[in-house]
């Protein structure tokens, strides 16, 4: 099943940027090969046990598909899972983990010619990362341009590869870190200091304007980073179906405005139909546990997109739905973890 | 008996049957030459083109992202489109001010409540989309939204086209003419590409290269050849070049690729030239050059020059001269090479309507024009 769990033997760790990040390579066994197969941009749920616990994270993938299956886990202030991920997780571990999944993908092509902008932060650089390596590898008509912004030079993660990808392709990829507090002692000179705000993105565009004119724009960064950068680029009119976002953490407040009704929701999970009584204001995620169902779930916050449900009758509110394109939420998608119902009856169906 | 030149009937140089099918099999179906990419300057601006039957229309965006539209407003087809207002955020037809965005969304009718009292869906009414791409510096457009990419159109062939990166040189104004030769385009294509004539029709104009050791084929429909200098132009070679070099050392030649169809380059270690033929009428063709050079000093240039003085004082000259030459205005004089290719095309394209024309057999060094031909029926049987 795609979404079940597997269990994977940790085959190396790597400390990034002083050990605030690590970077975690798993074995997949030849059995799983075809099951653990990914895009760039997808990401890793994983499940630990901790004190007794159970608890679910979603890490994206930071290598382009065909090399090792990588997550890379930036600490977390008081972070359960990555801290221990960053303390305790040992080479030989194994890790349940659920098959790569995720709607921001970037599938390359050999004929392909495309001019992708990458704007990136912080540990949003983990699925950039990725794509950017595989339009090297797999799109050599293609160029990649990387604005990358960080707190100061020390907390730039993937700082080294992606300066030997610079050395390795001058003619296709351009790197531009911008740097918030950069450090006064270091010697590290970025293209810009301050916020990868709209001024950041109108110089980088006329800088290296797009030669190839498929133009691709890629997002994730965490906060406001997403939206304000969408933002900028409409404002200098590129179409909404050119810009690709992901989300990576408090991204867009939760929109509590609607509490919900008391409903029966009709379940289809892997082929069998539940009916489930959903609580005013209880997410449609926690009805279907709280009756012993097992639907895919993993951040619950409406980011990583494993509970995704499709919606064939009624309607519901979502909290939040970062990881939905409003393409998918027109198709009748929902997140289940942050819906909750609006109308007395709703159907749906969780996809296989 | 269909009188035959080559592969091709003698009527596909002549008729206007073939230069109609031509224009809607080969010239609106491929990639169409749009200029370079410095014709457009910034966003707001925008150029419009012919590539066969279409108009097509590029526009540059504030993501300085190119557009590429039918010039056809949707209202009654009219090819007045053009970018307006401060920002140049809108395009507009001036005839009834219909008016799209930059993604050819028609977003205002005038009197809109009152001219179409039932209603006007304005979203089935935007503009048509075409393509557009940029390649080596150059505008390229394609009337389908959906054609293949340069790099499946292209790919193949580049890297036989010259280390050259055109969008770093910069553009010689005063090489950048155009004019009309009296011809079927692909006479002046089969010219281009005619590697028997390059040592006798230019015996004078051409031999700083080194023609028998021309290296030359085809990827596709596209045609690449190069040819190294001559023994006596390679000799103290970096002191001979009249310019600034556009390529790094030790590349050297000539590139004098002809890509389909009809977009000629001639690069070589001083210069990259774009010789761009469109056909007019079956006897008419049109010829675009743009020349673009090193982006060097007045001073390098200068002292190229003095240093290669030496070596073009005593060079070239008309093919024949004296008494050979039929009066002042001979081509055969001129001691021009283009001059010399023209009279040829023309004095060709006045002998296929004569009823004693047989063409002969074609040598190894015009290999190149047979395979042009079945490039030719190739795209005309895929109709």
């Amino acid at each position: 099943m795609q979404r079940d769990f597997h269990p994977l033997t940790v085959s190396g760790l790597q400390k990034e940027i002083g050990g605030a990040a690590t970077s975690v390579t798993f074995d997949v066994p030849q059995v799983l090969a075809g099951l653990f197969q990914w895009t760039a941009g997808q990401h890793l749920t994983v499940r630990f046990l901790i004190d007794g616990i159970e608890q679910r994270r979603s890490y994206t993938i930071s290598n382009p598909p065909v090399s090792a299956l990588r997550i890379t886990v930036k600490r977390v202030e008081n972070g359960i899972v990555s801290n221990h991920i960053g303390d305790t997780l040992s080479v030989g571990d194994r890790v349940e983990v659920m098959p790569p999944f995720g709607q921001f993908t970037l599938i390359p092509g050999a004929l392909q010619r495309r001019t992708h902008y990458f704007f990136g932060a912080g540990s949003g650089i983990t699925p950039l990362y990725a794509m950017i390596n595989a339009v090297l590898a797999d799109e050599p008509h293609s160029v990649a341009h990387l604005i990358f912004g960080n707190t100061n030079a020390n907390s730039i993660i993937f700082r080294d590869p992606l300066e030997r990808l610079q050395t390795q392709y001058p003619q296709r990829f351009t790197l531009r870190h911008v740097l918030s507090h950069p450090s006064m002692l270091s010697w590290f000179s970025p293209w810009r200091t301050g916020r990868l705000d709209a001024d950041a993105v109108q110089a980088a565009i006329s800088e290296t304007p797009p030669v190839a004119q498929d133009t691709q724009y890629w997002i994730c960064g965490p906060g406001s980073m997403n939206s304000d950068i969408r933002a900028a680029l409409q404002n200098l009119d590129v179409p909404a179906d050119r810009i690709h976002t992901e989300s990576f953490g408090g991204d867009t407040e939760s929109d509590l405005s609607v509490s919900g009704v008391a409903a029966t929701a009709r379940i289809q999970l892997n082929g069998a139909w539940h009916d489930v009584s959903v609580a005013a204001g209880q997410t449609i995620l926690d009805a279907a546990r709280s009756v012993g169902l097992s639907p895919p779930f993993s951040c619950q916050s409406g980011v990583c997109g494993a509970c995704v449900a499709h919606l064939s009758e009624g309607t519901v509110h979502m909290r939040n739905r970062a990881a939905l394109e409003a393409k998918d939420i027109s198709k009748g998608f929902i997140l289940c973890c942050q819906s909750v119902a609006t109308q007395k009856n709703i159907v749906l169906r969780f996809e296989d | 008996m269909t009188k035959m030149y080559h592969n091709l009937p003698v009527k596909a140089y002549t008729g206007q049957d073939w230069f109609d099918r031509e224009q809607q099999t080969i010239f609106s179906r491929t990639w169409r030459f749009a200029g370079l990419v410095e014709d457009i300057e910034g966003p707001g601006h925008y150029i419009s083109v012919q590539a066969g039957l279409n108009n097509l229309f590029i526009v540059m965006g504030r993501d300085h992202r190119l557009r590429a539209f039918h010039n056809i407003c949707r209202h009654r087809g009219t090819q007045l489109i053009r970018a307006v207002g401060k920002t140049q955020k809108a395009l507009t037809c001036p005839y009834h001010d219909w008016t799209y965005d930059l993604e050819g969304n028609l977003i205002s009718v005038p009197d809109e409540a009152s001219e179409f009292p039932n209603g006007i869906d304005k979203s089935c009414l935007g503009l048509k989309p075409a393509s557009v791409d940029v390649w080596r510096g150059m505008l390229f457009v394609h009337p389908d939204p959906d054609a293949p990419t340069l790099a499946e159109w292209f790919g193949d062939v580049d890297p036989f086209l010259g280390p050259h990166h055109p969008e770093e040189l910069v553009e010689y104004a005063e090489g950048r003419n155009s004019y009309e030769i009296r011809a079927n385009w692909k006479i002046v294509v089969e010219n281009y590409i005619d590697v028997y004539h390059l040592s006798h029709l230019h015996s004078n104009t051409l031999h700083m290269y080194d023609h028998a050791k021309a290296e030359y084929g085809w990827k596709g429909p596209h045609y690449h050849f190069w040819e190294p200098p001559s023994a006596e132009y390679a000799k103290n070679h970096e002191s001979n070049i009249p310019m600034p070099r556009t390529i790094p050392e030790p590349h050297v030649g000539a590139w004098v690729p002809m890509l389909f169809p009809g977009i000629g380059i001639g690069a070589s270690e001083e210069s990259w030239n774009l010789f761009i033929i469109t056909p007019l009428a079956p006897d008419l063709t049109r010829i675009e050059n743009r020349t673009k050079l090193a982006n060097a000093s007045d001073w390098a240039f200068q002292t190229q020059q003095w240093k290669s003085w030496g070596f073009w004082k005593d060079f070239g000259g008309a093919k024949y001269q004296g008494d050979d030459a039929a009066g002042e205005d001979d081509p055969m004089a001129s001691g021009d090479f283009t001059t010399e290719d023209i009279y040829a095309c023309e004095q060709q394209q006045k002998s296929l309507k004569s009823p004693y024309l047989e063409i002969g057999p074609a040598g190894v060094g015009e290999n190149p024009i047979i395979q042009h031909q079945k490039v030719v029926l190739e795209f005309m049987q895929d109709d």
